[in-house]
């Protein structure tokens, strides 16, 4: 069974429809890359399984039970977590008072112990007594990702982790959610980096005009012609297999 | 010496100097001015937890002073109940009040959180004003009086007297400092600041804005009902004059200009700018053009409030670390 699950999920504002009967499934240890052109419905799927955004029709089942109407701290309290497109950090805490919200919104009986924990399983352990705002784009990308773990996630929902990052901190952010799966974590990645999408995927669904298109493995995905002609295009697909 | 033991020294010394304060001084006026400071360290403690620690700017705080205030007013005038059971019924009820009112507006953020308090404000004034029956209208309720305090073992002693009541005063300051201390320093008080920061990352971790939000805008009207009562017991006297938009100002001057967030500056603030205008006093017409200028300037030299220049000249550096981050 899997662990999360979107069944038909629909959502209008007003004469606009931004998602379309998207189902989904994502089940304990698997990475699942929600790609699209921008615009495409990703960021409100997201915010339809966080409870930001009540869904017109359909429902999300976390652990076979419906989490659609729940506001967002009781979806997130009870194991779904995610982080955001645009950085969202405690910017004048400190990294370790920041990241032990999580386990505080937990009632952790050590959240300093949890945040610690977080910290050096992102690699930030030595700056934990900085403050977020003092932190380069990349570690504040981090720093998100050690928020969202100091919540004891099932299942982590990432915008866009990779997005503004070098190629080195690509690859580290890439080996970190390789981390989280083999600890089980079941992960939901929206990605417009191709090369991340498609090292560390185990399946891909393809969103676009709010609709799914396709969902497969990503070497079915990237051969797909829908996918090709709606998203990659020619000069992205060779670049994807190039890499 | 360690840090722990100065720190404790220091606080005796504070402690010893207010303790000491009506038997050093004579002035009748003088200890007014403390007694009334003593009520706004209360209330400002309780602003501080809303405007300072969840960062909602409320207006409606001189509000719930004044219903603290017409709460005990009424019970001791209706039923005969001293101050000792009108000030905690006086907190219950105002903070059920805020309670009530939070479940509402609370879930409002930014300029319409801020117009709906003044207009709860405003509603409460009309309310005291024009429910004649209850509450005499512009006529106010007079009357009341400060009960006598029973000691096991001494007995009766009267506490009517400016130099008595200080001390009550101080006993109700100290304890809301206190509770309002334990408050911050607990899970519940860290809630609160990671919601001031960034509240959609707070919600998105799990926890609820609008339930901590509420147990700050309760706590903090309680004590501001708290302090309503004392007052009220203390000058006798109650009437809509109480629910005037100045008093919200000058808690907020308290609370914003004392370095909110950190409760001793608003704690500060609150005695400060209860003497600063009275210390003016001499500009005579230049008097309140003097306070003005003085609140401008220390808008824009010392935008994070009073308590931080006196940090960084008075305490040494390893002992503001924590007092900053509280």
């Amino acid at each position: 069974m899997p662990l999360l699950e979107g069944r038909g999920l629909t959502v209008r504002f007003g004469g606009l429809t931004a998602l379309k009967g998207v189902d989904l499934a994502v089940g304990p240890g698997e990475v699942l890359s929600v790609i699209g052109p921008n615009g495409a419905g990703k960021t409100t799927l997201f915010n339809v399984i966080t409870g930001r955004v009540r869904p017109t029709a359909g429902s999300v089942l976390f652990r076979g039970e419906a989490i659609e109407r729940l506001a967002p701290f009781r979806i997130a309290q009870r194991g779904v977590v995610r982080t955001f497109q645009k950085t969202e950090v405690f910017g004048a805490l400190s990294l370790q008072d920041g990241v032990a919200a999580g386990a505080l919104a937990h009632d952790d009986p050590d959240p300093a112990a949890r945040a610690r924990e977080a910290l050096s399983t992102v690699g930030l352990q030595d700056k934990a007594e900085l403050t977020a705002q003092q932190l380069s784009y990349g570690d504040q990308r981090l720093l998100e990702l050690a928020q969202a773990l100091a919540a004891q996630p099932a299942v982590l929902l990432l915008d866009e982790p990779a997005s503004g990052m070098n190629h080195q901190e690509c690859t580290h952010m890439m080996e970190l959610i390789g981390k989280l799966r083999a600890r089980g974590l079941a992960i939901v990645l929206v990605e417009h980096n191709m090369h991340v999408v498609m090292t560390i995927s185990d399946r891909v669904v393809v969103i676009n005009y709010g609709e799914k298109i396709a969902e497969g493995r990503p070497e079915e995905v990237r051969a797909d012609r829908r996918v090709i002609e709606a998203y990659l295009g020619v000069d992205r697909q060779a670049d994807a297999r190039a890499r | 010496m360690s840090d722990t033991s100065r720190r404790r020294l220091a606080t005796a010394a504070v402690c010893v100097a207010l303790l000491a304060v009506p038997l050093a001084v004579r002035d009748d006026y003088f200890l007014h001015l403390c007694i009334v400071a003593g009520v706004f360290v209360v209330a400002v403690l309780g602003l501080d937890l809303i405007v300072g620690y969840v960062g909602q700017l409320s207006l409606a705080h001189a509000a719930f002073f004044a219903i603290g205030a017409y709460t005990s007013a009424l019970l001791f005038v209706r039923l005969q109940w001293s101050m000792w059971l009108g000030l905690p019924a006086a907190a219950a009820f105002t903070g059920l009040v805020a309670l009530a009112l939070g479940s509402v507006i609370l879930r409002t953020r930014g300029h319409r959180f801020i117009i709906i308090t003044v207009v709860f404000a405003e509603l409460m004034k009309l309310v005291a004003t024009n429910w004649v029956d209850v509450t005499r209208g512009f006529m106010g309720l007079p009357g009341l009086q400060i009960p006598t305090l029973y000691v096991p073992g001494i007995g009766a002693i009267d506490i009517a007297s400016k130099e008595r009541f200080y001390y009550v005063v101080l006993v109700a300051a100290i304890l809301a400092f206190i509770a309002c201390r334990a408050i911050v320093r607990s899970s519940i008080g860290r809630k609160f600041v990671l919601i001031r920061e960034n509240e959609a990352l707070a919600e998105s971790l799990g926890i609820s804005a609008l339930r901590y939000s509420m147990i700050a805008f309760a706590a903090g009207a309680a004590l501001a009902g708290a302090a309503g009562s004392l007052y009220a017991h203390y000058v006798g006297f109650v009437s809509p004059d109480l629910f005037n938009f100045s008093y919200v100002t000058i808690m907020l001057i308290m609370v914003i200009l004392g370095g909110k967030g950190t409760l001793l500056g608003p704690a500060l603030g609150a005695v400060l700018f209860t003497f600063l205008p009275e210390l003016l006093r001499e500009a005579s017409h230049w008097r309140m053009i003097t306070f003005a200028t003085i609140l401008i300037v220390a808008t824009l030299f010392m935008p994070r409030g009073i308590i931080f220049p006196l940090l960084e000249h008075l305490v040494p550096r390893r002992w503001r670390i924590r007092n900053a981050a509280a």
